[in-house]
């Protein structure tokens, strides 16, 4: 993955040719953060700030910046621990997706057994199947396999609905598809001589896919951790039909909660809408090398 | 240590046959080369030796162990890639110590044996290095480090040359050819190169179109090819071949050609008198057509006149391409020869050196007679 720069053999491209490309992209990046940092500045206003002008009046006025408004969302509201909440769902919700996944890529890409090339396709072909549909006999299917035995610690059932085993369950389902997908055309674009230079090592198939496949994928999966992270942490349709506690309840339940209770209350609404996104933030940019190796991947090889 | 045995051993993918009906011995300690023309089915030949393709029909033994339903793991052999496959994630000496961690031993044993091969092949200060931050030749020694540590009964060579330039080509070659004598143990190299088959095997096994055509000792092959394909392949350059067909003309025999005659001298009139009507392909290597002016003693002298298309000095040698008729020929010829492109010239084959293959089969066809009879 060399980027090519233009050769002095080459027509060289000066930077006032590309100069209308950087300032469409420039208006572009400026446009899509607009109303981001609207709603973090927002967050730091006074409610009657807020009513009175926009929040771009703000900076005439830096000193009637407040943190009041998170002090009231994060205690008085409870996103402290919806946040909390939200973390106990989505952690362990990535981290089985990437694991049953990658086991699972490994064998659709280097083992050889019937129907291999079948079930790779029926996999993928459930990539376009509608999350919808599949909300009701899922709801019905927990909601008859529910063992209502409060966990320690966690919190909520053992399993079913109202139970954060449920949860990652779904999202683990729903997640997989795309993560198998992803990861085994990575896998297959690696090359063969090492998975047959391991074999030939001693490596049984599952240290081949420990100490090879897995060190040399990280990219992949870096990517594939961060979508589903992102996925998980955003979704608001899974948890409103699965999760009937509302104490389990993460932080866009939550937010969708405080807008029907808080309508009018914008300094806690864009408060708690920047904690909400605040984590997404850290992990995008933590990890957003990674990012886009990753969704190159399988696309260009090596 | 170990020899290797091949028995009518056939690889089918579908309807296409890659090797078929494979018989080979691999003497204990040899340094053995699988040559042949790519898609000749070589590698498939060395990757079901290694495990790496199952086996169609026939039985494939490793040191008298029979090991077609042995896992590529336990078949105690060792093998070098093509393109190295040198974990990226690893450095040079987790490369090498891989195996061994894998087969559990102790981590003083290890560190002893990735020392001593490394010290082998004089990559000692790069142990700490990851593949990514070595040159070709450096980790092709690694590849090779990574297979001796594991001290295996064999060793398998997949063109593990073709990757580098030529001048490191040469170099590794030698550095190849001694390791095997400090080791002492069965190596098969598989190469499409016969330069590198001629250069470094004990016994050259050549192949083509998944058929096993000669085994034999470097200089065997080349003395005595047994069909038109080897006589073809061993050799650089390449033996030249017409067609021809023995005629008694008057009271001497002649070896009658496509617009060109060559008579047979006394000597050897014996020897083709036997052959005579019938189709043959003649080959002769560019080095036994001499100028008249250079030619060393001992020689059978048959004289042809050709005019000469190209010449190309080497130094030590200058190459003629020679035209008779619709006949092209590579003549190999002393230096100080006064040939030169675009004349006529003359030419004396000799014809001790001679081989003949029948027309269609391809098999060669003995011209030796004894000398008392």
């Amino acid at each position: 993955m060399t980027t090519t720069r233009v050769a002095s053999t080459g027509h060289r491209v000066s930077w006032w040719q590309r100069l209308p490309l950087h300032v469409v992209v420039i208006g572009v990046i400026i446009l899509w953060s607009i109303p981001t940092l609207g709603l973090l500045v927002s967050s730091f206003r006074e409610p009657s700030a807020i009513a009175s002008s926009g929040w771009w009046e703000a900076f005439r006025h830096p000193d009637q910046f407040t943190l009041a408004n998170y002090e009231r969302v994060l205690g008085e509201q409870g996103m402290g621990r919806a946040f909390v909440n939200s973390l106990l769902i989505t952690v362990p919700a990535t981290i089985l997706v990437i694991l049953v996944a990658a086991h699972a890529a490994y064998a659709l890409a280097w083992m050889r057994f019937p129907a291999r090339g079948p079930i790779f396709l029926v996999i993928v072909g459930l990539l376009v199947v509608p999350l919808e549909t599949t909300l009701i006999p899922v709801l019905r299917l927990f909601s008859h396999t529910t063992i209502e035995h409060q966990l320690p610690i966690l919190g909520g059932n053992a399993f079913g609905t109202a139970s954060y085993t449920g949860m990652w369950l779904a999202h683990t389902g729903y997640g997989l598809p795309f993560a198998v997908f992803l990861l085994r055309n990575f896998f297959v674009s690696l090359p063969r001589d090492l998975i047959e230079a391991a074999h030939l090592d001693g490596a049984s198939d599952l240290q081949v896919f420990w100490r090879v496949i897995l060190p040399l994928s990280l990219p992949a999966i870096a990517a594939l951790a961060i979508f589903q992270f992102l996925w998980v942490w955003n979704d608001l349709l899974i948890a409103l039909v699965l999760l009937g506690d509302p104490t389990l309840a993460p932080m866009t339940l939550k937010i969708t909660n405080l807008v029907s209770s808080f309508g009018t209350s914008y300094q806690v609404l864009t408060a708690a809408a920047f904690v909400s996104m605040a984590l997404p933030l850290v992990v995008f940019f933590a990890f957003q090398r990674f990012f886009v190796q990753g969704m190159l991947a399988g696309a260009v090889k090596g | 240590m170990a020899g290797i045995t091949f028995d009518h051993v056939t690889k089918a993918f579908g309807d296409q046959v890659a090797v078929r009906d494979f018989n080979l011995e691999v003497i204990d300690g040899e340094f053995l080369v699988l040559v042949g023309p790519s898609g000749c089915g070589k590698s498939t030949t060395l990757r079901m030796l290694a495990g790496l393709d199952a086996i169609t029909s026939g039985t494939i033994s490793i040191g008298g162990r029979e090991v077609n339903g042995v896992a590529a793991k336990d078949r105690d052999i060792a093998m070098v890639f093509q393109t190295y496959a040198l974990y990226p994630h690893m450095s040079v000496f987790d490369n090498m110590a891989f195996g061994l961690k894998l087969r559990k031993i102790s981590r003083r044993d290890i560190d002893t044996r990735v020392q001593q091969a490394a010290r082998l092949l004089g990559i000692e200060d790069l142990l700490k290095r990851k593949p990514g931050q070595l040159s070709g030749g450096q980790r092709q020694r690694v590849a090779l480090g990574r297979a001796i540590v594991r001290e295996p009964a064999a060793f398998l060579l997949d063109e593990p040359l073709s990757n580098l330039d030529a001048k490191l080509r040469v170099q590794t070659r030698a550095e190849i050819s001694r390791l095997h004598q400090r080791l002492g143990t069965t190596f098969v190299y598989v190469t499409h190169d016969q330069v590198e088959a001629m250069t470094m095997a004990t016994r050259i096994a050549v192949m083509n179109e998944g058929v096993l055509q000669q085994v034999g000792s470097p200089q065997e092959l080349y003395d005595h090819p047994t069909n038109v394909f080897v006589a073809g392949f061993i050799g650089s350059p390449a033996m030249n071949f017409f067609e021809g067909t023995v005629r008694r003309v008057g009271g001497g025999i002649v070896i009658a050609s496509d617009g060109f005659d060559i008579e047979v001298p006394q000597v050897r009139r014996d020897s083709f008198a036997p052959l005579e009507g019938r189709e043959l392909t003649f080959g002769m290597r560019p080095e036994h057509i001499h100028d008249p002016a250079f030619v060393p003693a001992g020689t059978v002298p048959a004289p042809l006149d050709a005019q000469v298309e190209i010449t190309e000095l080497m130094g030590n040698e200058t190459f003629l391409h020679l035209q008779r008729g619709e006949t092209s020929l590579l003549a190999r010829v002393d230096p100080r020869t006064a040939a030169r492109a675009g004349s006529q010239t003359s030419v004396v084959m000799d014809l001790t050196h001679l081989r003949a293959f029948d027309a269609t089969s391809g098999e060669a066809v003995p011209l030796e007679v004894p000398s008392t009879v």
